[in-house]
């Protein structure tokens, strides 16, 4: 299995505050991979690292095997679309792709070209001009256009209507298929990327909380139900993600090792969204309240 | 990378030209006005004669007059030649700070930056464009100055080496120009936001201008002393020296009179009874004195000066290209 994507104890600082804190993950080619936490999470310190725009601070990063920070060998195989689609605003969509021209030794105009022209986006307005969405395909456009063999993408329907939201991850969808480029985009939103992804990493607090194939995740976790719970081993229950109580009974939220052979827990699927929650909720407030005087 | 920085900043080279283009509609009437009339007044003629020695006192007396009625004429426009000093800062704020702050704010740096290029080629090739722009303005604006000032230079009696004259004229201009676009691509690089980037400049530039002007540019040659006596003839001075300091020396060269001279007519004809100096306390031997920089030097002086600030300049943008790894 070739790993596209591989950080090891990763990590970036700003002044006294890690963005992205002992970060290791492997991307395996060929995934589409969903990149959830909330905002602030280091989602883009981390795509940022990746395309090597930010040095490390810590640990190391290599997409195809290589470092990418200044690294014009590993840029020609990335396609990176930043947060909030930024082009030159008085650009038109058909300088872009000139520009795209000039600025990359391995560029296919006419798949942007062909692209842009299916998607209605006129050549001669400056894109400035035009709607998010359709800056946003300009901008996948661009990116595509560099025949990258990993795409990463920063936040990109964040901004769009839910119409565009699914318009752009079809198109999306159906220009890698092909390709069998491996895809890692950003969302603090599961529900964008739950249709498209079938790989997963949380990230929460500048930490990786969860991470693996869409799949396995929901194989490994299921919620109990049952008789309340003292915090004593359960068969087949690996870890305890989440715990809520009643006076009589406890539902619990576990990534399970094996069966569950206790009769006294009722076993339930989890639906992936609830699990993400469930690992985002999981923050350690203790800091927050100290840092506003008030007790935990 | 040439076409995409031409495209991204070809607008912005249109405003320039036409402004100075404006500029340059405004002062060439101005400018040829006022050679006619320098010419009319005999004056070229005058200046080539001040410059030998020994002058006719008749021909010095009507040509100080022929002096005396040009600056009545067109002294004004010293004021205008002042305002012009802030071109240079000019193309510093426009040019030079957004050149990297812009493209942070926008963020289209991450779209540039994650292109088949490397950060430093492209900063190389947008520094390099903006760099020879800047220098062809700053040329012609450096050769259109040197000739529109000078035959206010010409009258003024401290010459070109004086403040404000010398940093117009001759090849300075280029040196201050490149120095405030240098400045601004670092600040805008350092800050990355273009209201700070270009208030670093505004500040950086003029303290830095006024920093060389006061304490560097007097010493860039040791200056020569001149010293005469309180009384009898005008000493020949060189026209266009640049007086750094002056005053009034006892016998024992110690200063009792700064920043005065006093020139009295030879002992056999001062009103009876009277000694040169004495109501102001002279005594005998007391000479006057005083500090200059020689109208020679004047392109000795505009080579340093240059060279300073060139240096300058390439020092920030060199800087301004390493502090570029550091933005995301």
């Amino acid at each position: 299995m070739d790993v596209v994507l591989e950080a090891d104890r990763l990590g970036k600082r700003y002044g006294n505050n890690w963005a992205l804190r002992d970060c290791s993950l492997r991307l395996p080619a060929g995934r589409i991979a969903a990149l959830v936490g909330p905002n602030g999470a280091g989602k883009s310190t981390l795509l940022h690292l990746a395309v090597g725009l930010l040095r490390p601070d810590a640990g190391t990063v290599r997409v195809f095997g290589e470092s990418p920070y200044d690294n014009r060998g590993s840029l020609a195989d990335i396609g990176f679309v930043a947060q909030d689609t930024p082009l030159y605003r008085d650009f038109t969509a058909a300088e872009l792709v000139t520009a795209g021209a000039k600025l990359n030794q391995r560029w296919d105009g006419d798949l942007a070209r062909n692209r842009l022209a299916q998607l209605g986006i006129p050549p001669d307005r400056p894109v400035g001009k035009l709607s998010g969405g359709q800056r946003a395909q300009v901008a996948l456009a661009l990116a595509l256009a560099k025949r990258p063999r990993l795409l990463l993408l920063d936040e990109p329907v964040a901004s769009l209507d839910p119409l565009a939201r699914r318009e752009f991850l079809q198109s999306l969808m159906g220009s890698v298929a092909d390709a069998g480029t491996t895809v890692l985009l950003s969302s603090h939103l599961l529900a964008d990327l739950e249709r498209v992804c079938d790989y997963l990493i949380v990230l929460n607090a500048a930490r990786v909380q969860l991470l693996g194939a869409a799949d396995d995740i929901v194989a490994d976790h299921r919620r109990l139900v049952g008789p309340r719970h003292d915090g004593g081993p359960i068969g087949g229950v690996a870890a305890v993600v989440r715990a809520s109580h009643t006076d009589r009974q406890s539902t619990l939220l576990v990534r399970t090792d094996g069966p569950i052979t206790d009769p006294s827990w009722t076993v339930r699927e989890v639906a992936l969204e609830d699990l993400i929650l469930a690992y985002l909720a999981d923050v350690d407030s203790t800091t927050s309240h100290s840092a506003w005087g008030v007790p935990a | 990378m040439i076409w995409m920085a031409w495209r991204q900043h070809r607008r912005q080279v249109l405003f320039t030209l036409l402004a100075f283009a404006a500029l340059a509609a405004l002062m060439v009437p101005i400018g040829l006005a006022m050679r006619n009339s320098f010419a009319d007044l005999g004056l070229p003629q005058c200046v080539r004669d001040l410059a030998s020695a020994g002058v006719a006192p008749e021909t010095r007396d009507s040509c100080e007059q022929g002096f005396h009625r040009f600056t009545n004429q067109y002294g004004a426009l010293n004021l205008v030649a002042v305002l012009l000093l802030i071109l240079p800062l000019l193309v510093g704020l426009f040019w030079g700070a957004p050149l990297v702050a812009r493209e942070v704010e926008h963020g289209t740096h991450r779209f540039v930056w994650t292109q088949g290029i490397s950060r430093q080629r492209w900063a190389l090739v947008k520094v390099g464009l903006v760099g020879t722009v800047v220098l062809a303005l700053a040329v012609c604006y450096g050769l259109g100055m040197s000739w529109w000032v000078d035959p206010l230079t010409k009258t003024a009696q401290e010459g070109r080496l004086g403040f404000i004259v010398f940093d117009l004229q001759g090849v300075v201009p280029i040196g201050y120009t490149l120095f405030a676009v240098a400045l601004g691509i670092f600040a805008g690089t350092v800050w990355r936001r273009m209201l700070p980037a270009m208030a670093v400049t505004l500040f950086g530039y003029v303290g830095v201008r006024a920093a060389v002007e006061m304490l560097a540019r007097p010493r860039y040659q040791p200056a020569e002393t001149l010293t005469f006596p309180i009384t009898g003839a005008e000493p020949q001075e060189g026209r266009g020296d640049w007086i750094l300091a002056n005053g009034i020396r006892d016998a024992d060269g110690k200063m009792v009179l700064e920043g005065s001279r006093i020139m009295c007519p030879p002992a056999d004809q001062m009103p009876q009874g009277r000694v040169c100096g004495e109501e102001l306390g002279l005594g005998p031997g007391a000479y006057n004195w005083q500090l200059y920089q020689p109208a020679d030097r004047f392109w000795l002086f505009q080579g340093i000066e240059t060279g300073i600030f060139v240096a300058l300049a390439l020092l920030l943008v060199y800087l301004a290209v390493r502090w570029i790894r550091r933005i995301a």
